[in-house]
């Protein structure tokens, strides 16, 4: 089983960490796929042109080298540690409510994708560019302070574009997943070193991305485990 | 008067420290210049890893074992259970050398208290040469490692080779911390006993045996049951007249990502230890802390003049003696963190106290009852303090 974490945060956003040193981070503690997933925050509202201008996030104009940083670094990942290492950015549409805010991870992305996009439109795009789609923390966090629900609430309309939703992220585990029979994977939400120490996914799949996405777009072979040292 | 006498206590430490300084540079020297290394005496070696969980690096620590320029040696990765986290960095680093002879042993193993003995057993009974080189998790080498290392067992009296360890990393607050600790108060002591009181201290993340010695004086099983199964074994080994010796060869002991916590915890077990091992003289160790003696009359008698200078002082000279031997032996730590020197050592110097009022060690997540000579009995709980502990712990949940 291959041990995978596809919510990883650097300094190219609100990470704590240097993108190399991510990578050291997991290589070390023998992890075999990781995505690095940099927010994308929507620049139509007061939160997000904060996180813009504090650049919290990933932008247009600095999307290149973003993908150029992850790309070498995933060289490096392969080489010395065995590790594929997967680029993504986390699309965040952040407001003041909780009811409208949703996170969407878009893995294997090739191309920048605006936060300011319609939901229709981000899925789309995503699946133009043969990328995966999982909702992130779609459910009540203990942390209420980071609570989407946009996409939970309105799951009948938008679950049909999504490959998987986080079942686990960090410490919380959403059980209504489960109960609606969704596809799923666990992450990390990884921001700082102690974050390491969380929710992952196992799959069974050959350590390349295609298998890798279409493990998780199927969800065969698909296991949760609370990674602890 | 209170300023006076730690005044003098402080010289009497500072005096200490620069001897310390002395032996660190000494042997620091001994290995820049290869001194005492025959390049021709490489008798095949069984390197034993004992493996329990992630440490820092561990990945880059053990295939640091795979690039050693010695002729025949073979890695042993040693665990309690395929599940540990660290089973599959083992079998990475296996994976990317394929040429290289390393096996993975998982076997439980409860004979003793001491889980890294535990862990050791079953390496050794697998283990196929006469040499054997016990190597810690969370040390890095460099290429010529063994080789320095074995050039003393070329002397058939020599039953016991140790390293010397420097703390490398630190990107966390608790690990800058650990390593300041590692490189001036640790690595000091260790060249001190060695070069003033000619007492080589036998370092547990690094041991080089011979079979035959380990076995004369009890084997694996004769420490099972000891938290310094290191200091045992170098206490018996010195006993069945063979001597210890101290190699000059550092390795590195690498931490990165160590909170206050972790650091605070380790130095209360390892105080604990010298305090049941050396019982009196583990005074000796206060004395030797010049910032701790030098801040005491600020506790005492406030912020006057003569208290803040004196700590000033002192601090600026541990800082500048710190650096300097950081410097010495390369260990790569940015000048900055050396600011956090005096405060440091009064964390040390206020945990010092600890082991004389509690007996109690946890060392990955085992609890033990530590007695003399470092002797682990199980960690029981009175009916009394058990109440006490249940309380705590349900507050404890509540707001975790």
């Amino acid at each position: 089983m291959l041990l995978c974490d596809f919510h990883i945060h650097t300094t190219y956003s609100d990470g704590s960490v240097e993108l190399g040193r991510v990578i050291d981070l997991y290589g070390q503690a023998g992890f075999d796929v990781i995505a690095i997933t940099d927010h994308v925050v929507n620049g139509d509202n007061l939160l997000g042109k904060l996180a813009q201008r504090f650049r919290f996030s990933v932008r247009g104009d600095n999307f290149d080298e973003y993908m150029a940083a992850v790309q070498q670094q995933a060289r490096r990942a392969w080489d010395k540690y065995g590790m594929l290492v997967i680029p993504g950015v986390e699309i965040s549409k952040n407001h003041i409510s909780i009811d409208m805010s949703a996170h969407i991870l878009v893995l294997d992305v090739k191309e920048f994708i605006p936060a300011c996009m319609s939901y229709e439109k981000i899925f789309l795009e995503a699946k133009r560019q043969d990328a995966i789609t999982v909702a992130c923390h779609p459910h009540h966090l203990s942390d209420n302070s980071r609570d989407t629900l946009y996409l939970w609430n309105n799951r009948d309309k938008y679950a049909r574009h999504i490959d998987a939703w986080e079942i686990a992220n960090r410490d919380d585990v959403f059980n209504v997943i489960s109960l609606k029979k969704y596809h799923y994977i666990a992450n990390s939400d990884f921001h700082k070193p102690r974050h390491l120490y969380s929710w992952k996914t196992l799959l069974n799949c050959e350590k390349d991305v295609e298998s890798v996405k279409q493990c998780i777009r199927h969800n065969k072979g698909v296991a949760i485990t609370l990674f602890r040292n | 008067m209170t300023t006076q006498i730690f005044s003098a206590l402080t010289a009497v430490g500072l005096l200490c420290y620069g001897l310390q300084l002395w032996s660190i540079r000494a042997a620091a020297q001994k290995q820049e210049n290869n001194e005492g290394i025959q390049t021709d005496y490489t008798p095949p070696i069984s390197i034993l890893k004992p493996l329990k969980g992630l440490d820092d690096n561990l990945f880059d620590n053990l295939e640091s074992f795979c690039h050693l320029d010695y002729p025949r040696y073979e890695l042993i990765f040693a665990l309690q259970d395929m599940n540990d986290q660290a089973c599959k960095v083992a079998q990475k680093v296996k994976n990317k050398y394929p040429g290289k002879d390393i096996r993975i042993v998982a076997k439980r193993c409860n004979a003793g208290l001491n889980p890294k003995v535990n862990n050791l057993m079953a390496a050794y009974d697998a283990a196929k040469y006469e040499y054997i080189l016990i190597s810690d998790s969370n040390v890095q080498a460099g290429r010529q490692y063994l080789k320095s290392t074995v050039s003393p067992m070329n002397d058939p009296n020599v039953g016991l080779v140790s390293n010397l360890i420097e703390g490398v990393g630190g990107r966390t607050a608790g690990s800058v911390l650990e390593n300041l600790h590692m490189n001036s108060f640790i690595m000091g002591s260790v060249c001190f006993l060695d070069r003033f009181l000619k007492l080589p201290c036998v370092v547990g993340k690094s041991m080089l045996m011979r079979k035959k010695d380990l076995e004369a004086i009890g084997g694996l099983h004769g420490v099972k049951d000891v938290l310094a199964e290191d200091y045992l074994l170098g206490k018996k080994m010195g006993e069945s007249g063979k001597r210890v010796v101290l190699s000059p060869y550092r390795i590195q002991n690498v931490n990165h990502y160590w909170g206050i916590k972790k650091f605070l915890n380790r130095h209360t077990r390892w105080g604990k230890l010298r305090w049941k091992i050396g019982g009196a003289k583990y005074v000796s160790e206060l004395a030797a802390n010049p910032v701790f003696t030098s801040a005491m009359p600020l506790f005492i008698l406030g912020p006057v003049r003569s208290a803040i200078m004196l700590a000033l002082f002192t601090s600026m000279l541990k800082i500048a003696g710190d650096l300097y031997i950081g410097k010495e032996t390369g260990t790569g730590m940015h000048p900055l963190s050396y600011l956090l020197v005096p405060l440091k050592d009064i964390l040390i110097g206020l945990i010092w106290f600890v082991p004389i009022f509690s007996q109690g060690v946890a060392w990955r997540g085992n609890k033990y009852i530590i007695g003399k000579d470092s002797v682990l009995s199980p960690y029981t709980v009175s009916r009394s303090l058990a109440w006490k502990y249940r309380i705590v712990n349900s507050i404890r949940e509540r707001f975790a």
